[in-house]
């Protein structure tokens, strides 16, 4: 059921462990494989492995924020690496970063000969590069991939950013650089806090951000390369459970990345997430869960296309057992009181706008006419 | 003890210890790891010499430098020796002080002493020298363009573009006539750099007298030398103030930009305020310099890295038919700090 071809890769689910350093060497790869995913995609490789800034991650509630990661072991020593992470079989995919067409080209015709069954060209962090990140521009992209693309027979996804004002157009360039897919989003450039007492940011730079913060973000990315490009697309960004996944797949991708949460959950969220995968494809009649990519594309509408109805916030009769007040507090129109314990909408002063329906821990209102 | 023994003590034969020591890969783990052991119990090292004449390997490679005073050619060798130890290489240094006969001198002995390979630093070579070495069919990767050679293995870092951004970002700082100091060498390099430098004056319609050109020697003293003698070019007839028709100064290295900024100086002018400076390279020292110097980051590691990965393809190639040439091409990165006189400090932070 949960069988998934992507990018011509058979793999068995379509979760995978995204690009981060629990994916650093050969033995964390294989970690990352036995825990379930469908494919693991490796730390980024780059051409000159040199760890130099502590500390690198920060995390809260909500995500994270790293300033530099990548592999710190040499292209050469890949070799090995790879060796160690395929030894059990399992499908690798190498993440690439780099400076110049050349340089991607060169490690990822080097990562094919060790083993990868794709490339992933990470060219997006919005960390330290410069200030108007790599991956925003679509001729650059176009360079690098068709760069790439050359120089292997496997194929070959770019990580796309949300840094950049239209990321359609950098998913397009992809695909004429006759790129195979596109992963979805890479971090978004942040900074996580500033300590009040010192007056110091969480971290000593600008950096990725990762986690629920950059959710929303990746959906409406994902969802805007779906109606643009014809091209299969990896959704990452903020993924922690099944509902998140089906989220990213019903807006167009075909398979998933976990990082964050990989971390912060645990090894065992990837076995649970594809078990509820699995559960909820029965509950709903799939044969394969492919069936559900790009759903809720068509439920996505421009505000022409939206239906004017005459709509008001609706109570539920029974008397609200909840002491929260937050539809009261929180209604901009004033249009609900509470008399005797009961809720009640002013259907002259409401004006449909649903803000209610969202925040009622209880489900008690609801639009209608 | 020698390889003979050490296979009688693991109960294998010699083939399989020669692979533990060339192909590990090779090799099942359980009697890698047992064969290592002894290895290291018995102290066993490898007769190198034994060895270079059964592979016909002799695991060194040689390298050509132009000098070994200027901190980037030893950062680009430091990057030819890290790929170089992690495949169990060591590599000659070879240091041609700038001078063809020496560098050839030096590839003549590296032949003899059966190297697998070489890598030449800015090389000063003739052509018919470089089609001598390709009939003595030894692997050669060329780091740094005096030359361009693209029937050759080569790494070169796209210097024109560099430019083009820093020349950019001076005009954008303000600056309306803006002087370089031009090193002589690498000649193809310094070629690209005054190109991009030009296009962007004229691009953006700036004032580019030939005086505002200035050739000088490739150290600290030709700079010096080359910013005291533009600055009086640039001095308006009159003036109390010298160099009053000059707002900034490129450098086609940070050597050079360090000898004018103290000729600036020296003049009594303030850096950035009177004359802004921009260097090239990016050496170590730059980013100590009052005020620090802006300058475009050349990856000279990187060059030494790259270098070493295609000459070791090359070493490794194992069919008849070669691969074509490869390029590695590597871009610049600017490093934007106080001497330029920029006023934007996000400018600093990627």
């Amino acid at each position: 059921m949960l069988k998934t071809d992507f990018l011509g890769i058979k793999l068995d689910n379509p979760v995978i462990v995204a690009a981060g350093p629990w994916n650093r060497d050969g033995n964390s790869i294989k970690a990352s494989l036995a825990s379930g995913a469908g494919a693991v995609v490796t730390e980024s490789i780059v051409s000159d492995a040199i760890m130099d800034v502590r500390p690198r991650i920060a995390a809260d509630s909500m995500g994270a924020q790293n300033i530099r990661l990548y592999s710190d072991i040499q292209i050469e020593g890949w070799e090995r690496e790879m060796n160690i992470a395929k030894s059990d079989g399992g499908v690798v995919i190498a993440s690439i970063s780099g400076h110049s067409p050349s340089e991607v080209a060169y490690m990822a015709s080097k990562m094919e000969k060790f083993g990868a069954d794709g490339i992933e060209l990470s060219v997006s962090n919005p960390a330290v590069e410069s200030l108007e990140v790599v991956a925003s521009d679509a001729d650059t992209i176009y360079e690098m991939t068709k760069a790439v693309v050359s120089a292997v027979t496997i194929p070959v996804t770019v990580k796309l950013s949300q840094n950049t004002t239209n990321i359609a157009k950098v998913a397009k360039a992809v695909k004429a650089a006759d790129g195979s897919g596109v992963t979805a989003i890479n971090t978004v450039r942040g900074i996580l806090g500033v300590d009040t007492d010192t007056a110091k940011p969480t971290l000593s730079t600008y950096g990725g951000i990762s986690g629920e913060y950059i959710r929303p973000l990746g959906l409406a990315s994902v969802a805007t390369i779906a109606q643009t490009v014809d091209i299969p697309i990896s959704g990452v960004g903020g993924i922690s459970t099944a509902k998140h996944a089906l989220e990213y797949m019903m807006l167009g991708a075909s398979v998933v990345q976990i990082g964050t949460a990989f971390v912060t959950e645990g090894y065992d969220i990837i076995r649970k997430i594809v078990q509820e995968l699995e559960i909820w494809g029965q509950d709903h009649n799939l044969k394969n869960i492919s069936e559900i990519k790009g759903k809720a594309l068509d439920n996505l509408k421009s505000f022409e296309e939206m239906k004017y109805e005459p709509s008001v916030s609706i109570v539920n009769g029974t008397l609200c057992t909840e002491n929260c007040s937050k539809c009261i507090d929180l209604c901009l129109y004033g249009a609900v009181t509470r008399t005797s314990g009961k809720i009640n909408v002013d259907r002259g002063k409401c004006t449909g706008c649903g803000l209610c329906t969202s925040i009622c821990p209880a489900n008690k209102l609801k639009l209608g006419w | 003890m020698n390889i003979k023994q050490i296979a009688k003590k693991a109960g294998v034969s010699v083939a399989t210890v020669s692979r533990v020591l060339n192909h590990p890969e090779n090799v099942a783990p359980a009697t890698k790891e047992r064969i290592q052991k002894i290895i290291e119990q018995e102290e066993y090292t490898p007769n190198w010499f034994a060895q270079g004449l059964n592979f016909n390997k002799t695991k060194t490679i040689g390298l050509v430098l132009p000098y070994t005073i200027g901190s980037s050619y030893m950062e680009i060798a430091g990057g030819v020796e890290e790929v170089a130890r992690q495949k169990g290489y060591i590599t000659f240094m070879c240091n041609m002080e700038r001078n063809p006969q020496i560098e050839k001198e030096y590839i003549d002995h590296l032949i003899t002493r059966k190297v697998d390979g070489i890598i030449l630093m800015y090389s000063l070579l003739s052509d018919e020298y470089m089609a001598w070495i390709r009939d003595e069919k030894i692997p050669a990767v060329m780091i740094g363009e005096n030359e361009l050679r693209p029937d050759w293995d080569s790494v070169m870092v796209d210097c024109r573009e560099g430019a083009v951004h820093m020349t950019a970002h001076l005009v954008e700082c303000g600056h309306e006539t803006i002087g370089i100091l031009c090193g002589r060498t690498p000649e193809n390099e310094i070629k690209s750099i005054l190109q991009g430098f030009k296009n962007v004056l004229k691009a953006s319609g700036k004032k580019l007298q030939p005086k505002q050109i200035y050739e000088v020697e490739n150290s600290i003293e030709g700079g010096y030398i080359g910013a005291k003698k533009l600055i009086a070019e640039m001095t308006s007839e009159g003036s109390e103030k010298p160099g009053d028709q000059l707002d900034a100064i490129f450098a086609t290295t940070d050597e050079i930009a360090y000898g004018a900024m103290d000729a600036i100086k020296d003049c009594g002018l303030s850096i950035p305020d009177d004359i802004a400076i921009a260097g090239f390279g990016n050496y170590k020292m730059s980013n100590l310099m009052e005020p620090k110097l802006t300058t475009v980051e050349e990856p000279y590691r990187l060059m030494g890295i790259y270098g070493a990965r295609i000459l070791f393809d090359r070493i490794e190639e194992k069919s008849e038919k070669k691969e074509p040439p490869k390029h590695i091409i590597l871009k610049t990165k600017m490093r934007v700090r106080k001497s330029c006189g920029h006023k934007e400090r996000i400018g600093e932070m990627f």
